[in-house]
């Protein structure tokens, strides 16, 4: 157990370290100046950019920058945005909730929506519910989403006025921030309307909710079938059925579990293609997300806060990943076998 | 008399033959196939099909409507765009840059990660576990962080994108590979021909590869449909392909900015997109059902 920590512990910090100087690099590979792209800062004269080269320790070799650029990075210093002028910290502080908040209702929803229908589907496969849900969910896996999230902004927002077009919750409430999550927050404030803000906050949230969700409540559906139909092919369901167990026994005492094993490792994969989707309908439904921010970002040429929102994103994604990976590890003692024959 | 042998009359049919039967025998899958075909068709036909030019504006026509419809007229099939570009064409034209590009970045890609994937595969030890774990956990870096990052340092374009699209797809091949490679080399025969002398390359060439060659295929038609929703992604995001360039991200985009007028300036490139992506997936899936009724029958 203790074997299997460090080595994922490890694992995280040589991955986290070859991201940091990933976006170490960036600064010397974006275009302009490198002090500027670093900090964020525009020195005014060149006695003040020598000081601040000093103080950023471009003075000295590479090595020395890099260690002092990790060093800000851990202490939070993180430079402040050309276009905005505060501190990145601050920036990705307010946008990465949101998108956290966003992927986590999509994901509740596969989870929730998916595995059930993929169970049932596994169940029943080759029978013509089975073929219904295989169908309808290879259709809403091949939208892209960004043609997707239009069309129900078009059929809900401008034809039906059922749900807004954009941002988090309506101007009218003023909630204030503390954990980033609009629901979460609309809850804990003392608001004299909690309900009608609470109600708004939801209709905001439906749409790109749904527009990520479906997708990829659609990818876990075919998964999670897959998984359920391999299983139902092995030996011991064979054996549990020549003892007479009824299918209903087979299913919760065989089925069930098992097929969860394999279903988590791809469950790591999906998440990237979340963080992505939610990166793309953030831009369409307005939500002040990271994916939304990067894409100003690009815009408007802001490579400080490009260089923080690549560390920002892919750190919370490889994290994700490997705390999947590393929970997949634990449950499944099937992979020790794996593991001591592969090294 | 009738001519007829009992022995030459027994078929064998060869593994490929086997997996086109299987495949066959799938009504949605041939469905598929035919409609992945008409693409394919219109991308590598776009001049001599298409009535006008891609990007030839038509100041007299501008935003007709698509020809079913009461105002619609037959020479424009699905209408004029704001600036009076032929819809139709520009959806031609766009197939062939979307699936063209797509189809070049998923070949690119496959090369350097199957050859990545395979030292990787081969590879024993700290080392091994060392690049397989670094491996793993840079897949996870999503497309469009690449893709923003490349452009930020590149500037935007068409080709930055697929390089970006390329990078983005690597590691998926590389991981396939790995753990393809790593499964046979535990196999009776490579250590048949290891035994025979084989060096690794002679392993790779005629061992590994034309048993892994078919699963490739469909590793590739999955890629394929990531990359066509990710090069319209982008360019629909304005990060890929530029604008009077009919690619079909950007004729979307394009189009968003008279939707409420012209709402099938919107709707065509879009369905253009999803039913190229849903052909790609049909026929991927058809292909790994083939496969796996194959190898277990």
């Amino acid at each position: 157990m203790i074997q299997i920590l460090t080595r994922y512990c490890t694992l995280l910090v040589l991955t986290l370290l070859v991201l940091a100087v990933m976006s170490f690099s960036l600064a010397y590979l974006f275009p302009g100046d490198t002090l500027e792209n670093l900090t964020g800062l525009v020195p005014e004269n060149e006695a003040q950019r020598e000081a601040l080269e000093r103080q950023f320790k471009l003075d000295s070799s590479v090595v020395l920058q890099f260690f002092y650029y990790l060093g800000n990075l851990l202490v939070g210093d993180w430079g402040y945005s050309f276009t905005s002028g505060l501190p990145l910290l601050e920036e990705v502080g307010i946008a990465l909730p949101a998108t956290i908040e966003l992927a986590t209702y999509a994901m509740l929803m596969a989870l929730f929506v998916g595995i059930p229908l993929g169970y049932y589907a596994g169940i029943r496969c080759y029978s013509t519910t089975d073929h219904i849900l295989n169908s309808a969910s290879m259709t809403t896996y091949s939208f892209p989403v960004f043609w997707f999230a239009l069309l129900l902004i078009l059929v809900f927002s401008l034809q039906l006025d059922a749900a807004p077009l954009s941002g988090r919750i309506s101007l009218l409430y003023d909630v204030p921030r503390v954990t980033g999550f609009i629901l979460v927050d609309v809850l804990l404030s003392d608001l004299d309307n909690k309900s009608l803000a609470f109600k708004d906050a939801l209709s905001h949230i439906a749409l790109p909710t749904f527009a990520i969700g479906a997708i990829t409540t659609a990818s876990l559906i075919r998964i999670t079938r897959r998984s359920v139909i391999d299983v139902k092919h092995r030996p011991y369901i064979a054996a549990a059925v020549s003892r007479g167990l009824s299918s209903w026994q087979i299913f919760t005492r065989h089925i069930l579990r098992n097929a969860l094993l394999p279903i988590l490792p791809l469950m790591a994969i999906q998440i990237t293609t979340l963080i992505t989707n939610a990166m793309i309908v953030e831009t369409l439904f307005s939500w002040p997300g990271i994916g939304n921010w990067l894409i100003q970002a690009i815009y408007q040429r802001d490579y400080p806060a490009l260089r923080i929102g690549m560390m920002a994103v892919s750190t919370l994604v490889i994290t994700l990943t490997i705390l999947v990976d590393l929970f997949n590890r634990i449950i499944d003692p099937s992979r020790e076998k794996y593991e001591h024959a592969a090294v | 008399m009738p001519q007829f042998s009992l022995y030459e009359e027994e078929f064998h049919p060869s593994p490929w033959q086997r997996t086109w039967a299987a495949f066959r025998s799938s009504h949605i899958a041939m469905v598929g196939l035919v409609m992945l075909g008409c693409f394919v068709f219109f991308a590598l036909f776009a001049p001599i099909i298409t009535p006008y030019d891609a990007t030839e504006q038509n100041i007299d026509g501008l935003l007709i409507p698509p020809s079913w419809t009461a105002n619609g007229v037959i020479s424009h099939l699905f209408g004029t765009d704001a600036l009076g570009r032929d819809l139709f064409t520009r959806i031609i034209y766009g197939c062939r840059i979307t699936l063209g590009t797509a189809f070049i970045t998923v070949v690119l890609a496959m090369l350097v990660g199957v050859s990545l994937g395979t030292f990787a595969g081969m590879l024993r030890g700290v080392r091994s576990s060392i690049a397989n774990h670094l491996l793993d956990a840079l897949m996870a870096i999503p497309t469009l962080l690449i893709a923003i990052i490349i452009v930020a340092i590149l500037g935007a374009g068409l080709l930055n994108s697929m390089w970006a699209i390329t990078l983005a797809l690597i590691p998926q091949f590389v991981h396939h590979t790995r753990s393809f490679v790593r499964a046979e080399m535990k196999k009776d025969y490579i250590v048949a021909s290891k035994l025979d002398g084989a060096n690794r390359w002679q392993l790779f060439v005629h061992s590994i590869l034309p048993n892994m060659i078919e699963t490739l295929v469909v590793q590739g038609t999955l890629a394929l449909s990531i990359a066509v929703i990710d090069i319209s992604a982008l360019g629909f995001l304005n990060l890929g392909a530029q604008s009077p360039l009919p690619e079909l991200g950007v004729i979307l985009a394009d189009g968003l900015d008279a939707a409420y007028l012209a709402p099938w300036n919107v709707a065509v490139p879009g369905t253009a997109i999803f039913l190229m992506v849903l052909s790609i997936n049909i026929v991927g899936d058809g292909l790994r059902s083939a496969l796996r009724k194959r190898v277990s029958h």
